[in-house]
């Protein structure tokens, strides 16, 4: 077990509130504690609404928590991402952090070459770097060659997906943000993806997931956390935490 | 007329001064056409075009004997000038015998009872118009050259008082566009008589009406020229020994009219200026010289040094001057890394303000989003902007979104400097290393900064575009403004600029206004990169292009944004315009800018109820 942490979370806070309606208010997180370490593979676990996606998004700021503390280990030292001037945040994210959610959210009219080859310079390549790496990534994922320099919008759901995990995990990030990554594969591609993460894990990724899936939870989980009510219920290894669960 | 000379001198000693005038009036009583207190006034105009060379000096015309535009301005001067002493040449298309230079010339010689003269040798004041004699004239002699069109921008620039802003700071980048369209259109300088030329280093004139084979005349030339124009009543100078440059791209040389194998049929000269008598036949323009040559009474080595023969049109001298000529790289332009400032930044606004009406910031109280209204419960003044801060960062884009009238626009303007901020303060890392505010500059400076440092693309295309130029050549006005003195290099620039924005090349040389609006827009784009400004502002650059051109300029700028270090300002309020391109956005509403936050962060995560309207507004 490696102990090199990479991501610190205390005390983490988010609500919304929803002017529109009201002003109504509606809590998704009640103060979150969790690390991560590197080369773990932490997965979120519980049913909808609980806050998993919720604690990933203020993870990656695309939430902005209410309070509490999100510290990323990264080589200059610790950083606090809470409050983080946006402009670092947003240099922070494309250099540190992958984020692979349900759906690609890629420029309009862009290829797939290219959405993996942009990933990558943020992360710190050169072009042509970018591009070899983009290639190799896009060709372990399968996305058949002939589509790598069409318009996203032209491929099935499955294909952008792995295009979307393909630029989250191109020259890999220290810290991988996964929202359902595979769920709109088919099996073959699921596999291929899975093996991808469990050995992005082996080289010592932090990855912080979330899956739908039991099996893909027992396969590349270190540790499951089981969220319930916006509050972590349950802490352990898969095992334990997803056969009481599942019991 | 003495008042304004009593101006200067405060006191007791102007009445002296009144008096004196007064006095010499008495002593010369009114003599001619023109009173004493007309010529005056003529002299006095006159003395100031001397002092400040090519400068249009207007003057207080009286009513004249002859029709303005039949050589009034001129006859005005003369008879400013002229006293019974003097002898007078008149020529009017280089001939005295003409029925405007005979009654000119009679005019003249009967209201002042001076001599007059057709040999230029002997005259001391030559009035003339369309030309300067062949004859070389000298230190004693004086050329008054009548004017019928003074302003060398009217032609670019209807508004008066755009040309005397233009004239004052010496913004003469709208000339040498016409010039270029000149190039683009024919090849060679078509342009005849009217050639603008430098004077002093300072001033654009036009040489009206004399051709461009007269022009290098007036460069260093031993006699004055005073030019009057009566219709525009204004009268200008080229003293003695002045400097004077006809405007001229460093690689393609002056040319005047003619060429080397024309020959005057009447007396056989091949050194002078000549025109078409008949189809075919050519003659000498300058009638008296013509005749002198065939009477064997002239200096014909001294005209032939003075001829400007160096400058008729050769080819080899063309292709000889483009190559000796500097030529930069058209897509490096001189190494010019984006400074940023300590914080990060390279633009960094703070706090903002625009109020329209009274009041100024005493009318802010009582409105914002809060009070639902931009309009001054106290002075009723709209306060269209108020405190909006931000900085942006070399290689960053921010985007300011909200509905229309939010303020976005305003703010936009106030940064350009279409408009003046009523508060607030603006920093450039490139002035000053950030520690200048631009609001504090002055407009010639302003207008410095948004040729070198500040690019903008307009919501439309019109206002950033001379529609009837073509797309090269408003690119070469952004050039020449800078300081871009070589066609060619223009040429490769704009070419490589428009390339770059996807406009074809075979439309480079076509008017902007026969392009459809998504072409418009792509040219607009390349003029706002043709410096390479160091902050691009865009106000919404894709709104009134239909949904696949909106598209392409996106895409377009989304490329040009990535592969560039330019801090970038996108105003919209399109959504999909700003994901698109920014990291970073900024909401206004009511005029004040209500959040700010990752542009990803504002879309999934609003927190003031007005974004939050206005994303669920954006999700259709």
């Amino acid at each position: 077990m490696q102990t090199t942490p990479v991501l610190t979370v205390r005390d983490l806070r988010k609500s919304f509130t929803l002017h529109t309606i009201d002003g109504r208010k509606v809590t998704s997180l009640h103060g979150v504690d969790l690390d991560v370490a590197a080369g773990e593979h932490v997965a979120l676990a519980g049913p909808s609404g609980a806050g998993k996606s919720s604690f990933l998004r203020c993870v990656h700021r695309s939430y902005l928590p209410d309070s509490g503390s999100v510290v990323l280990h990264t080589d200059d030292g610790p950083v606090e991402l809470t409050d983080l001037p946006d402009r670092e945040m947003a240099r922070l994210r494309g250099r540190e952090l992958g984020y692979v959610s349900q759906f690609l959210s890629a420029p309009p009219r862009t290829a797939p070459l290219e959405v993996v080859a942009s990933a990558a310079r943020r992360r710190g390549m050169s072009r042509t770097e970018a591009r070899d790496a983009a290639a190799e990534s896009l060709k372990r994922l399968a996305l058949d060659e002939a589509l790598w320099d069409v318009d996203c919008s032209v491929l099935s759901g499955g294909e952008r997906q792995r295009v979307n995990i393909a630029a989250g995990t191109v020259h890999p990030p220290r810290l991988l943000l996964l929202d359902e990554p595979v769920s709109a594969l088919d099996p073959v591609n699921r596999e291929r993806a899975l093996e991808l993460i469990a050995s992005l894990s082996a080289s010592g990724v932090a990855v912080l997931a979330v899956f739908h899936d039991l099996d893909a939870m027992h396969r590349l989980a270190t540790r499951v956390v089981r969220f319930a009510d916006g509050d972590i219920a349950e802490i352990g290894p898969p095992a334990d935490v997803l056969g009481a669960h599942a019991a | 007329m003495t008042d304004t000379l009593t101006t200067h001198a405060p006191g007791a000693a102007p009445c002296r001064l009144t008096h004196t005038l007064d006095a010499i009036d008495a002593a010369t009583p009114g003599r001619g056409i023109l009173d004493e207190g007309s010529k005056r006034e003529i002299r006095r105009a006159s003395l100031t075009a001397v002092c400040v060379p090519g400068y249009l000096t207007p003057f207080g015309s009286r009513e004249m004997p002859v029709a303005r535009g039949w050589g009034s301005g001129g006859l005005q001067v003369t008879l400013g000038l002229v006293t019974a002493d003097d002898v007078v040449k008149v020529i009017d298309q280089g001939d005295d015998d003409g029925v405007n230079a005979t009654n000119l010339r009679r005019l003249i010689e009967d209201s002042e009872k001076c001599a007059s003269t057709k040999d230029t040798r002997e005259a001391t004041i030559i009035q003339s118009r369309h030309r300067i004699p062949e004859e070389p004239m000298g230190e004693d002699q004086i050329l008054v050259l009548q004017v019928p069109n003074s302003e060398p921008l009217r032609a670019v620039q209807k508004s008066v008082t755009e040309c005397a802003r233009m004239h004052a700071e010496a913004d003469y980048s709208m000339m040498w566009v016409s010039l270029y369209e000149d190039l683009v259109r024919n090849g060679v300088i078509t342009k005849t008589t009217g050639y603008p030329v430098l004077v002093n280093g300072r001033y654009v004139m036009i040489t009206s009406p004399i051709p461009r084979w007269d022009v290098p005349q007036l460069h260093d030339s031993p006699f004055l020229t005073l030019l009057g124009a009566g219709r525009e009543k204004r009268i200008f100078a080229v003293p003695p020994y002045t400097d004077v440059r006809p405007l001229t791209f460093d690689d393609v040389p002056f040319e005047v009219e003619g060429s080397k194998d024309q020959q005057c049929e009447r007396c056989g000269s091949t050194d002078t200026f000549l025109v078409e008598a008949a189809p075919g036949r050519m003659m000498c323009s300058d009638v008296e010289w013509c005749t002198r040559v065939t009477d064997a009474d002239v200096d014909l080595d001294r005209h032939a040094n003075n001829a400007p023969l160096q400058y008729l049109p050769d080819p080899q001298r063309r292709v000889r001057v483009a190559a000796a000529a500097d030529h930069r790289d058209p897509k490096e332009l001189v190494d010019r890394p984006v400074p940023a400032h300590a914080e990060g930044w390279t633009l960094a606004v703070r706090g903002v303000g625009k109020v329209h009406g009274p009041g100024g910031a005493d009318a802010v109280p009582g409105t914002g989003p809060e009070a639902g209204t931009a309009i001054s419960p106290r002075t009723g003044a709209v306060v269209a902007a108020w405190d909006v801060s931000f900085d942006v960062a070399p290689g960053e884009a921010l985007g300011i979104i909200g509905e229309s009238g939010s303020g976005k626009s305003t703010v936009l303007r106030c940064l350009i400097g279409d408009e003046k901020a009523t508060a607030g303060s603006m920093f450039l890392t490139t002035l000053d290393e950030g520690r200048t505010d631009v609001f504090t500059l002055d407009d010639t400076e302003r207008r410095a900064l948004r040729i070198d440092t500040l690019g903008l693309v307009h919501q439309n295309p019109a206002d950033g575009l001379t529609m009837t130029v073509s797309a090269g050549g408003n690119i070469a006005e952004r050039l020449t403004a800078a300081g871009w003195r070589n066609y060619y290099e223009i040429r490769d620039r704009a070419a490589y600029l428009l390339e770059k924005v996807e406009v074809p090349l075979d439309r480079m040389d076509d008017p902007v206004h026969t392009f459809s609006g998504g072409m418009r827009q792509r040219v607009q784009i390349a003029k706002a990169l043709a410096t390479d400004p160091r902050v691009l502002l865009l106000d919404e650059p894709t709104t009134g292009l239909d949904a696949s051109v909106a598209a392409g300029v996106l895409d377009l700028l989304r490329n040009l944004l990535a592969e560039r270090d330019t801090a970038a300002v996108v105003v919209s309020h399109d959504f999909a315009v700003i994901e698109a391109l920014t990291d970073r956005t900024l909401v206004m509403n009511v005029g004040r800018a209500v959040e700010t936050g990752l542009t990803d962060q504002l879309f999934q995560d609003p927190h003031h109820p007005y974004t939050q309207r206005l994303v669920a507004a954006a999700r259709r």
